[in-house]
């Protein structure tokens, strides 16, 4: 019987995920509600750290009323606001609050959310966070002095997923050499570039959970194309949605087509929904994968 | 060489608003070679000080702002800053302390100061060093992304980047993408796989 998302890690289960982001403001029900599509049908529910530099409250707050609804969190944690100190206090009040699972990433830049004159931290990188982590798991915190209790967590990172950009590449070698145990990636729609990338870090033999954000219009996928690193939705797909009289209907028939061929080459899918996960249900069944 | 830009006049009119009879010392290193603070520029601003009706008592040009041994020394290059009540340097920070270090008068600068960078083939090339003391540039092919890379990324790039440019400013090549292709022409790539531990902020 597999209980936790390590344990489901460490198994031959295929994983889904997906991401919730806190609320901006005190009044919590609405991303709760968001999360409560989610029940029984995910393994774990990542909880962004200020998504795009735009101030939420806390991941670690809102991944503990997750954890109080039965839920089982990823906290995600950046490095833009917090220094090594920040960093580690935070993990411990996580940890003893119950939260078992981290993923690290570098974290936008301020500029591009909603005070973007605040000052940068970037103290760490995903990669010295990793290492900061394993600190924590053995006892000692990054000083190197004992601590009274230390964490044992499930920590995982994030990676581009283009297997032309070298550098890409040997950052993601870093984060599995510094303790990665799973990997997310960025959204996945050209699912032969995806393959290729997984070949290319094969060697690494680390748990890599495919993102997937369904496409809701032509826009939207323009917009992906033409902003987000490493995405790049085929011509294909762009025709797919543009012809269809349904475009949300039609992302939602791309994306379960996409889960049906990850599931030969990554061990889950990352559901990254912009809004709220009215359709996640339905995309999973429409993949074969209700009811876990 | 540090990296300065001018104030707007507006601006240095406003700090000098309830102050007159001022000494100007300009800086014959760095802010005159950006045209910040050499004898043109020091010319020019007590024309445009006189104009909106201050008084300069003098104004001198000591190699640079920011070596200047004693007020002794500054009296020898001209007496007359011994009138004067305000100094405006027109040099960096680090030469508008070094000046009010040896006045007792309020001594106020004249320009931004933006970074520790240098010129090459004409361009200026800003933001190149952030003196962080200890120097690791050369793990780098000599391109530093302490500085150059907005987050200070030691183990390579963020995921931001997009075609080669940097998420922060599209108009800028990843130095991330420099320090690669530096790399690769020297054939050193296989220094992109050491990890290298955090900079340590340690003021002694």
């Amino acid at each position: 019987m597999l209980f936790n998302f390590r344990e489901k890690l460490n198994s031959s289960k295929f994983l889904v995920t997906a991401e919730v982001s806190p609320p901006k403001g005190t009044r919590f029900s609405v991303p709760l509600e968001d999360a409560r599509q989610l029940k029984g049908i995910v393994d774990a529910i990542n909880v962004t750290d200020n998504q795009c530099s735009i101030m939420h409250m806390s991941s670690l707050a809102f991944s503990k009323f997750l954890l109080d609804e039965g839920h089982e969190p990823i906290m995600q944690l950046t490095c833009r606001d917090r220094n090594r100190i920040g960093l580690q206090s935070d993990l411990l009040g996580a940890y003893a609050l119950g939260i078992r699972n981290i993923c690290v990433m570098t974290g936008d830049f301020p500029s591009c959310g909603d005070h973007p004159g605040s000052k940068p931290v970037y103290d760490l990188d995903s990669v010295h966070l990793l290492q900061l982590v394993r600190k924590l798991d053995s006892g000692i915190n990054f000083a190197g002095d004992r601590l009274d209790g230390g964490t044992s967590f499930c920590a995982g990172a994030v990676s581009g997923i283009d297997p032309d950009k070298p550098l890409q590449l040997i950052k993601l070698e870093k984060k599995v050499r510094s303790g990665a145990d799973f990997i997310q990636t960025q959204a996945v729609y050209d699912v032969g570039m995806f393959e290729e990338f997984m070949e290319a870090i094969s060697y690494l033999e680390v748990p890599v959970i495919a993102g997937l954000i369904p496409l809701k219009s032509l826009g939207m996928a323009e917009f992906m194309n033409r902003n987000i690193s490493g995405v790049n939705v085929p011509e294909e797909i762009m025709f797919r949605i543009k012809d269809s009289p349904d475009p949300v209907e039609e992302g939602l028939l791309i994306a379960s087509e996409t889960i049906k061929e990850l599931m030969k080459l990554s061990r889950g899918v990352h559901i990254m929904p912009v809004g709220s996960h009215n359709n996640t249900s339905r995309l999973l069944s429409m993949a074969g994968l209700s009811g876990k | 060489m540090i990296i300065t830009s001018a104030k707007p006049l507006e601006e240095i009119l406003a700090l000098l608003k309830d102050e007159d009879d001022i000494f100007i010392i300009g800086c014959n290193v760095c802010a005159a070679k950006l045209k910040t603070g050499g004898e043109p520029e020091i010319l020019e601003m007590i024309r445009q000080l006189e104009k909106n009706g201050k008084h300069v008592v003098g104004w001198a040009l000591p190699t640079a702002a920011c070596s200047v041994r004693s007020f002794d020394s500054l009296v020898q290059k001209n007496e007359k800053i011994k009138e004067a009540r305000c100094i405006l340097v027109m040099g960096c920070g680090s030469g508008v302390s070094t000046v009010s270090s040896v006045t007792e008068v309020p001594v106020l600068g004249s320009n931004d100061t933006l970074s520790l960078g240098g010129s090459s083939e004409g361009k200026l090339l800003s933001g190149q060093c952030i003196m962080c003391g200890k120097c690791t540039i050369g793990e780098f092919g000599g391109i530093c992304p302490k500085s150059r890379c907005p987050k200070g990324l030691l183990n390579g790039p963020c995921g931001g980047a997009v075609d080669g440019m940097c998420e922060v400013n599209r108009e800028n090549d990843c130095v991330w993408t420099l320090i690669y292709n530096r790399l690769k022409k020297i054939n050193r790539l296989d220094l992109l796989y050491t990890i290298h531990a955090p900079q340590e902020h340690i003021i002694d």
